[in-house]
């Protein structure tokens, strides 16, 4: 056995432990995530590759969603309802909305049923459940990065100059990815009993769409509920990715740091609920 | 904790509540449920039935000790090595465990249909705890163990089901851990392969890994185990040597369900109440010589009547080699129905099959080849011969009608033996 694999061996071994009917309400076993990272890697990979085995077109199919929502909104909103788009050509400005919106909807929707997809694992296997949602909130950020070629030929064709606050979209996705996680996080268990999640989310993700500036920008939302509109974190995600894309204005702040605090309340309630009821998992799904 | 023990158990126990679980399994099901319970004004609230499917275990293992887990279907064995293995936590008790553990609960567990052998043995690794470095230095050792090279970059849903367990055993095999939790898997495959899995368990045994194996298979039990532990209804009955555990449980499974045997409702139509397995001598000692003629009393008691049936009498051997079958119908016996209560006797012919342990079940089928009603445990017994023994002369031992014809002159052929013979015969 050469050195690499010893030195596998000795990282990947749990030298003691011990099995015991309750832990702490807080113990988050982060350190037990960290011990795992490589099957979270294998994972993400997994569903990767799965996604478009077998589909003739593959990978195109991360370009061609977004874009024929973006077709569909423009000739509807754009053409035949006049929806003003504080004068940016209508197609770039919902593209730069449906980008993070698509992530974040397939984030979510893959994060809450994950569990169940792999009930065979969670049956049959030991290892963090945290791994799940973790990994099914990773994958889509392949797609994400194929549609954002897509933004940049577009930009390019509307003679939009990028600058340097479309980096910005780094940290930005990286919201949406936590958000995601954190409805998966709350989500997955209750979908571990029962099964209606499945039907309950496509849905929910429906309205969500209309309660986020994608078809519409944000100036035509009344200013008395703007606080209340902003409890959405998605708000401030996509006005962000305006900013960042057309460098015009300056962010949101408040939508934004009321949109953070909600993701951070909802990410912490989200873990001790998921380890509190990740126990029982192997036993109920 | 000693330095010497791999595992240590104490008190351990796991609850499930029995009328939970599948009911619920949708929220329309809850409200309705709820509805009722507000209907009646919570008055026949049912009461939450629980059951121990594992109720305080306390053992430890030594590193390196081979220790095989027995017991009929639902005695708790699964779920104590779920428990062990972290899958499930347990409701009371503690275990510690030191060193690296690999569980084998069921071959195959995350292998991905779309996905190639190679990407699947990555993929399986991870999912074993192996890293990918691991994985990578052990590849063609896997890929060879499972004898599929020419396969390796094909979708596994194209693999044949012989093809796809001997991939899932080979990347499992190649874990090299210190604790091995196997709940049946060895009895996969086809018989090439698990004599191939056999001797793998047992090179790990010389590297003094310790394994903890759950099996039906007595066979296998006895080979690899010199210590056994009973389980009965979630509880350790016995614990110590092998052959007297086996013993115990030999006994306690006459007349008990199968262990491949299934079935929903606690409610047979038709049930075994007990049975023998004599000698020609006529004593149910459990064991028969071989070219005696054995004779199975079988006494039965039914719920309604139960037509044509067709009662199987199988054998077999204690490696699981399904080696005959008496069948009610396919020897022609007129059984129109059975009903009440009654008596079945099988007298075989002079029994043919070699010196080993077996195994003599039950089984009844209505209309012939209807749904199984019933599959039972009748007796483990042993078929005696001082020289026809199972390894040299395989299932059964006939006499052959022989005859001898030289075509050649005896003298010549002694003239004709090749100069290299007689060199190494010097």
């Amino acid at each position: 056995m050469n050195a690499a694999v010893q030195k596998a061996l000795s990282t990947g071994a749990e030298r003691h432990v011990v099995i015991r009917p309750t832990k702490g309400l807080f113990d988050l076993e982060i350190g037990n995530v960290w011990r795992y990272r490589e099957l979270l890697h294998t994972l993400m990979m997994r569903d990767i590759q799965v996604l478009y085995k077998q589909a003739t077109l593959g990978a195109a199919w991360a370009v061609i969603q977004p874009v024929f929502a973006v077709v569909v909104f423009t000739i509807v909103f754009g053409n035949f309802a006049k929806m003003p788009s504080d004068g940016i050509p209508y197609p770039i400005f919902a593209f730069a909305a449906v980008l993070p919106w698509t992530y974040f909807a397939e984030a979510t929707r893959r994060s809450s049923t994950g569990l169940v997809d792999d009930a065979d694992l969670v049956r049959k296997v030991y290892f963090p459940r945290l791994i799940i949602p973790l990994a099914k909130v990773s994958a889509p950020l392949l797609d994400f990065a194929i549609a954002f070629c897509v933004l940049l030929i577009m930009m390019a064709f509307y003679g939009i100059m990028p600058s340097v606050k479309l980096l910005a979209i780094i940290p930005l996705i990286l919201v949406a990815g936590t958000l995601a996680l954190a409805i998966g996080l709350w989500l997955g268990p209750i979908n571990v009993r029962f099964r209606d999640v499945k039907h309950t989310v496509p849905f929910m993700l429906q309205i969500g769409m209309y309660a986020s500036p994608i078809v519409y920008p944000l100036s035509q939302v009344p200013a008395e509920w703007k606080a209340v509109y902003s409890l959405n974190p998605m708000v401030g995600v996509i006005e962000g990715f305006r900013w960042a894309v057309f460098d015009r204005g300056s962010p949101d702040f408040v939508a934004l740091g009321i949109g953070l605090l909600v993701v951070l309340a909802l990410l912490l309630g989200g873990l001790v609920w998921f380890k509190n009821q990740e126990r029982s998992f192997a036993d109920v799904i | 904790m000693d330095k010497d023990i791999a595992i240590s158990v104490r008190g351990l126990g796991k609850r499930y509540v029995r009328n939970a679980g599948r009911k619920h399994n949708s929220l329309r099901d809850m409200l309705g449920d709820s509805l009722t319970t507000l209907a009646t004004l919570g008055l026949r609230r049912k009461q939450k039935e629980y059951f121990w499917a594992l109720s305080d275990a306390s053992f430890d293992i030594r590193k390196g000790e081979n220790v095989g887990i027995i017991g009929l279907n639902g005695a708790g064995k699964s779920t104590l090595l779920k428990v062990l293995s972290r899958i499930v936590t347990p409701t009371t008790g503690e275990a510690h465990i030191s060193g690296r553990l690999g569980a084998l609960l069921e071959v195959g567990t995350g292998f991905h249909q779309e996905l190639t052998g190679r990407e699947n043995t990555f993929l399986y690794g991870a999912i074993l705890g192996m890293s990918r470095t691991e994985v990578e230095a052990k590849f063609d050792a896997i890929v060879d163990f499972a004898e599929i090279r020419e396969f390796i970059d094909t979708p596994v849903k194209r693999y044949s089901s012989g093809m796809y367990v001997r991939l899932a055993f080979a990347v499992a095999a190649h874990l090299d851990p210190d604790i091995l939790l196997l709940d049946e898997v060895l009895a996969v495959g086809d018989s090439a392969f698990q004599r191939k899995c056999m001797n793998f368990a047992r090179s790990l045994e010389k590297k003094g890994s310790t394994i903890l194996f759950v099996s039906h298979n007595m066979y296998s039990i006895k080979t690899m185990c010199q210590r056994v532990i009973y389980l009965k209804k979630g509880k350790i009955v016995f614990d110590g040597p092998t052959a007297e555990g086996l013993k115990l449980y030999e006994d306690d499974s006459r007349m008990k369900d199968a262990h491949w045997f299934w079935s929903d409702d606690d409610e047979r139509p038709i049930r075994f109440t007990g049975g023998t397995v004599e000698s020609s001598a006529g004593a149910d000692t459990g064991v028969v010589a071989h070219g005696d003629r054995m004779t199975i009393r079988l006494r039965y008691s039914t719920t309604r009547r139960i037509m044509a049936p067709d009662v199987r009498v199988s054998i077999d051997r204690q490696d699981d080699t399904h080696c005959m079958t008496f069948s009610s119908k396919q020897d022609g016996v007129d059984l129109p129905w059975l009903e009440g209560e009654g008596e079945l006797v099988i007298q075989t012919p002079p029994l043919k099959l070699t010196s080993d342990f077996y195994l003599a079940n039950v089984a009844v089928r209505e209309n012939g080849v209807g749904k199984l009603l019933v599959a039972q445990i009748i007796a483990h017994f042993h078929v005696s011969d001082p020289d026809l023994g199972s390894l040299s002369y395989g299932v059964f031992n006939e006499t052959g009608g022989w005859r001898h014809t030289p075509i050649a002159a005896a003298n010549d052929a002694g003239a004709t033996i090749p100069p290299r013979a007689t060199a190494v015969a010097r």
